[in-house]
């Protein structure tokens, strides 16, 4: 081997790939260390309000694959009213997306669980409309603007020889979309989808602020209840490792997919 | 015609001994003997792949032989361990390389003085006084304000070699500077090393201009597959090779 | 402003049923206005903090050196991998209450609510533009540093005059985007009682029941105060142009 001396060579700038195995291990020990440090009791503490901590983290799963159904719904077709050729149809549209990416999340929540009413009168029927799903909808308010933003990057992405292409075969303009153009549309469209998802996940936080009891509020309340240092230590680690759990996989995945992506 | 050749007890500036680099098992360099007296042009050619650019890389430190010696002047090179004496190596010598590389974010002028003023702490008058000099002898001059993004390929090749200038080098390598210019940019470049050439600046040059290296050249080496097959004028290489794999290689450009 | 344009200002929006009467109250319209000042300032002292974390970070991530860069990944994983607000809670909830412990009591804890919000936000960001900055020196063509070492630059210079200028333009759309969402998150600190503008509206709305003018009033806030930060990032992007560089 050439001994590498020189910085051209060796490349130090290249960035550390950390091997995930390493950062699970050094997350997996850090835990254990703390874990050790605490007294047996606060931790038997801990696990009596698992049920309750299980039920704010079903809250946020719930809220987030809500919001993110809503809002990739939403955002497909305000992405396609801001493609149309007709200047009403698309100015609109352009707007929504830009009051709804420039408002921070946790204004938007406020809006949808103030302003929205209690209940829905549907006929002679009334509907409850609780909290919950009024941050949900908060949330999906702004999915849906960065939903529509990924679908407008990635069907202009694809260039126009392909419409061109399509036409001569006699396909319509729906036809081309349907048929030629979303197909591709779709890998280049799930990784930022994915790392939108993990955006509302952590997002699903912001409903403790509007009494939605999630994780971070139930772990709130134990905090308060139980009153004990380690414990508010504890639990606060706990939560913070629990969200960890869940989005780093998925930005870990995503990551991938670009990569294997970015080849094709 | 290149001027006459002088007495060749002159020292070498350049000599390099039994050199041998591999990347991985990719044995590149197989023992190069190579020696460059100063003032002298030396062409370096061969095919593609021969270890040629290798070679230059080896001259400024960039990458480092494992077994043989190359001394630059009094510095054996392959014996350089720190950075601060690597980076003393380079300021004596300039590379000029295939793509130019220059500064995108800076204009031609301080692409040119960056290095004196902040390398060599010229002060900064004399390094501008310089560089206008330098970019009239590439007959650049009305380009000083320009970014290299906004000029040819030929152009920026020559803000190039006059940037490798202003460090005052005692040596300059040229790697395949023609190599990634549109055909009608080739000239200007090639004239301003036919001109440094006969100001008798020292010019190692890896080229695949055979016209151009036979008429500047005080010698040409012929490489191939990392090792030196025959060297001597150009007269003699380009038109009475002793080895028979010179031969071959001189009429596959022929034909 | 004069009080007779704030009237015909509270007229017209009664005329459409928006109650804005709260702006004739001194002290509710002092404390409103205090709270977009507030998010101005908290704003521009988190981008400008979360800049120096991200430059930190991005040496670090990038120095070549394991033992520096992986602690450096780690944190920046954990940053970009748990919710902002978890986040501030850890600070302002644990950290801030460990720190009152060590020091003998709230009084004595230098640290407000406000300094918590400033530092937990800049270390979020700054991991966001530690992974730009990344990007943006690992944008710069080998060949760069190639030439620029055999002019004789040494690593620090070479630093200094071709790599950070170079990936600090690589990185600039990147990092006003980032920039933007700082300002959007300054809204994050109400949750720990720092008076910006989503509390003191939130303040107000409780009184007297305008959610939705209050609304109205944030939104133009907050689309005045990103417009200003992406317009500057176009503006700057402009000046550091590289004329026929790229495109």
């Amino acid at each position: 081997m050439a001994t590498e001396q020189s910085m051209t060579v060796k490349a130090p700038w290249s960035a550390p790939s950390l091997p995930p195995t390493v950062l699970w291990f050094g997350v997996v020990a850090l835990a254990w260390a703390a874990l050790a440090h605490f007294q047996r009791e606060t931790v038997a503490i801990l696990w009596q309000w698992m049920p309750h901590l299980a039920a704010g983290l079903r809250m946020n799963v719930l809220i987030s694959a809500l919001a993110i159904a809503i809002g990739t719904l939403l955002g497909a077709i305000v992405g396609a009213l801001e493609l149309s050729h007709r200047r009403w149809v698309g100015a609109p549209a352009r707007g929504y997306v830009q009051v709804f990416r420039n408002t921070p999340v946790l204004v938007l929540i406020f809006f949808t669980t103030y302003v929205f009413p209690f209940e829905i009168r549907l006929g002679s029927l009334y509907l409850a409309f609780p909290d919950w799903i009024k941050a949900t909808l908060g949330l999906a308010l702004p999915a849906s603007a960065h939903v529509a933003e990924i679908f407008r990057g990635a069907i202009l992405s694809i260039t126009s020889a392909q419409w061109d292409a399509s036409a001569s075969l006699g396909f319509g303009r729906s036809q081309t979309l349907r048929w030629v153009i979303l197909p591709q549309c779709v890998k280049r469209v799930l990784p930022p989808w994915m790392n939108l998802y993990a955006m509302i996940t952590m997002s699903t936080t912001l409903a403790s602020l509007v009494g939605v009891t999630e994780l971070l509020e139930s772990a709130k309340n134990a905090s308060n209840t139980v009153n004990r240092t380690d414990f508010t230590v504890l639990i606060y680690l706990a939560v913070l490792t629990l969200f960890f759990l869940y989005c780093y996989p998925i930005t870990r995945f995503t990551t991938r997919l670009e990569r294997k992506y970015a080849f094709h | 015609m290149p001027p006459a050749h002088q007495p060749p007890e002159r020292p070498p500036l350049v000599e390099l001994r039994q050199v041998h680099l591999s990347f991985g098992s990719n044995h590149v360099l197989k023992g190069i003997d190579l020696n460059v007296r100063k003032g002298d042009a030396v062409s370096i050619i061969g095919p593609s792949g021969s270890g040629k650019s290798t070679i230059l890389r080896c001259i400024n430190g960039l990458l480092t032989p494992e077994r043989g010696e190359v001394v630059v002047g009094d510095t054996p090179v392959h014996a350089l361990r720190t950075e601060a004496e690597r980076i003393a190596l380079r300021k004596r010598i300039g590379f000029v390389f295939q793509q130019y590389n220059l500064f995108p974010h800076l204009t031609v002028l301080e692409n040119i003085v960056l290095a004196p003023v902040r390398i060599l702490g010229v002060a900064r008058e004399t390094a501008e006084r310089e560089a206008r000099e330098l970019l009239a002898k590439v007959r650049l001059a009305d380009k000083i304000d320009a970014y290299p993004g906004q000029l040819s390929g030929g152009q920026q090749q020559r803000v190039a070699i006059a940037r490798a200038l202003a460090m005052h080098p005692e040596l300059v390598l040229f790697d395949e500077v023609t190599s990634a210019l549109d055909p009608e940019t080739v000239g200007e470049v090639l004239s301003v090393i036919r001109q440094l050439v006969e100001d008798g600046m020292t010019c190692l040059l890896v080229t695949h201009e055979m016209r151009f290296a036979e008429e500047v050249s005080h010698e040409i080496v012929f490489t191939d597959g990392g090792e030196i097959v025959e060297r001597g004028t150009p007269r003699d290489i380009f038109h009475a090779p002793r080895s028979p794999r010179t031969h071959a290689f001189i009429n596959g450009l022929r034909n | 402003m004069p009080e007779s344009w704030l009237r015909a200002f509270i007229a017209a929006g009664r005329t459409v049923g928006l109650n804005y009467a709260f702006l004739l109250d001194a002290r509710e319209r002092a404390s409103w206005l205090r709270g977009i000042a507030l998010t101005a300032e908290l704003s521009v002292l988190t981008i400008l903090c979360s800049l120096l974390v991200g430059i930190a970070l991005a040496g670090l991530l990038t120095s070549g050196r394991p033992w520096l860069a992986r602690p450096a990944r780690a944190f920046v994983e954990l940053m970009r991998n748990t919710p902002t607000l978890v986040q501030i809670y850890c600070a302002f909830f644990v950290l801030n209450m460990l720190l009152n412990q060590l020091v003998g009591g709230a009084q004595n804890n230098p640290l407000t609510a406000y300094a918590w919000a400033v530092i937990v936000l800049s270390t979020h960001y700054g991991a966001y533009h530690a992974e730009a900055l990344r990007a943006g020196i690992e944008a710069v063509p080998r060949a760069m540093r190639e030439s620029a070492i055999s002019l004789g630059f040494s690593r620090r210079e070479l630093l200094a005059h071709v790599e950070l200028p170079l990936a600090f333009r690589f990185a600039l759309p990147s990092l006003f985007n980032n920039f933007v969402d700082v300002v959007k998150s300054t809204t994050l600190a109400s949750a720990i009682a720092v008076g910006e503008v989503t509390y003191a509206s939130l303040m107000i709305w409780v009184e007297r029941d305008n959610v939705l003018e209050m609304m109205i009033l944030i939104f133009l806030v907050y689309g005045v105060l990103t417009l200003l930060v992406s317009r500057l990032g176009i503006l700057l992007e402009n000046r550091l142009r590289m004329p026929g560089y790229g495109h």
